[in-house]
């Protein structure tokens, strides 16, 4: 196995865990800014999950990049589910997917460069929120969680850099108002 | 277009309730009693001026309902009301029939400098909301649950009894903002600016409406739901800014 496949393959394995196994509902008192990124990661994941699904309807990043789509795309769920469990558990009224009416750009998918640059702008943002999170947030079993979550969700966009040339942006951490702006063309 | 939707669903109605009452009594029908939440004023009164409205609070319409105020049907802001309302059988099964998003609004001469949500806790505002067993109260304090902003709430001035108070207050200037619906804030767009709330923050905004169980002219009263469940009816609430909902069901 080269390089490329190995990174490809451990980022979906390792997506996939991170997302599954750092959380368990519980009766945790939570903070407003605990919700707060929790709401915006929910409504993230969806997204996340919806980009993958029209990537991989379109076919634009050819048939090698249906593994690290499909990978993304599971990833993307567990994180949903993960999210909604946090709220559930806080006593919250998640949102689900049918609240939203995602806005997807033409040029969005057009091509596969433009694919890949939609998919890291979402994932840069998303990824910022979950590290400003894991910085921030008070409760340590929450900043394990989004920690977890900013692992996967880095994994996924090194696996969709490497399907081009693409050099993923450096990760910062961003505070809830840039990343919700960062992703408000996409979230409707 | 919006005379003609009226045309049309006032026609539909009468021609509706002619056909029930043909041989029982004169096709000449009297007008319904309608009691609706505070932000479909508009759009209900364009669509059929012929009925008596009652406007308000969504709770306070339940409240007279619950008293045994003389409605034929009840549209609600909130599924809260109705389905408490259906639960002690005072309302036939509600229905979903639309559904909107909350807004932020400011004056437009903006003397808190609100660009943002987020300005809200950063700078000294005057805050007007409606009070908490409104439905456009009660989906304020979720937003702003949701955003983390619930501090915000400290600001707040006035609670008003309806999103129109609102709406009005700060239209006025006399507060620096206050949370609506959009469709009440597209209705004075020439006196506010309208700060958007993310769609991640956003409640669940869906309106009910059902026939009142001691409704002498439920026949009539059907016939008005389903002319505003119709594809014209849906098409009207979307022109002035309400959302579809999927299908509108029970």
């Amino acid at each position: 196995m080269n390089r490329r496949r190995l990174l490809l393959a451990a980022a979906g394995v390792a997506g996939i865990g991170a997302a599954s196994s750092p959380w368990s509902p519980s009766a945790l008192a939570a903070t407003d800014d605990d919700l707060a990124y929790a709401n915006f990661g929910l409504a993230s994941s969806y997204l996340l999950a919806d980009f993958y699904g029209r990537a991989l309807q379109s076919g634009r990043l050819g048939p090698v990049a249906r593994p690290t789509l499909r990978r993304g795309r599971t990833a993307a769920n567990l994180q949903a589910r993960a999210l909604t469990d946090l709220l559930t558990g806080a006593g919250d009224t998640p949102a689900t997917t049918e609240d939203f009416t995602f806005a997807w750009p033409t040029t969005a998918l057009a091509t596969a460069a433009a694919t890949r640059r939609t998919g890291l702008t979402l994932l840069h943002a998303v990824r910022g929120a979950y590290q400003g999170a894991a910085a921030t947030l008070s409760e340590t079993s929450y900043r394990v969680l989004f920690a977890s979550l900013a692992a996967s969700v880095a994994e996924q966009a090194g696996a969709l850099a490497l399907l081009g040339a693409d050099v993923p942006p450096f990760p910062v951490a961003l505070d809830l108002e840039a990343a919700s702006a960062a992703l408000e063309a996409y979230l409707g | 277009m919006r005379s003609r939707l009226a045309l049309l669903l006032v026609a539909l109605v009468v021609g509706v309730t002619a056909v029930a009452g043909a041989g029982a009594r004169p096709t000449t029908t009297p007008p319904l009693t309608i009691y609706a939440a505070a932000s479909l004023t508009d759009v209900f009164r364009t669509l059929d001026p012929a009925q008596n409205f009652s406007f308000a609070g969504s709770n306070a319409l339940e409240t007279q309902i619950r008293n045994g105020a003389p409605a034929d049907i009840f549209a609600s802001a909130a599924p809260l009301n109705t389905q408490r309302l259906f639960r002690a059988g005072l309302v036939d099964k509600p229905v979903t029939f639309t559904a909107n998003r909350l807004a932020l609004i400011v004056p437009k001469s903006n003397p808190a400098g609100i660009r943002t949500i987020y300005d809200l806790r950063s700078k000294p505002v005057k805050l007007v909301v409606a009070a908490p067993a409104v439905p456009v109260g009660g989906y304020t304090i979720t937003v702003l649950r949701k955003m983390g902003l619930s501090s915000v709430l400290g600001k707040v001035v006035s609670r008003e009894s309806d999103v129109r108070a609102v709406t009005g207050k700060v239209a006025l200037g006399q507060a620096d903002a206050g949370f609506v619906y959009v469709t009440d804030a597209r209705a004075v767009s020439d006196q506010v600016n309208i700060v958007r709330i993310p769609a991640w923050a956003q409640p669940r905004v869906r309106y009910e409406i059902a026939v009142v169980s001691r409704s002498t002219n439920k026949t009539a009263a059907r016939a008005w739901i389903n002319a505003i469940l119709s594809a014209r009816g849906q098409t009207a609430l979307r022109n002035a800014g309400f959302l579809p909902v999927a299908k509108p069901t029970t």
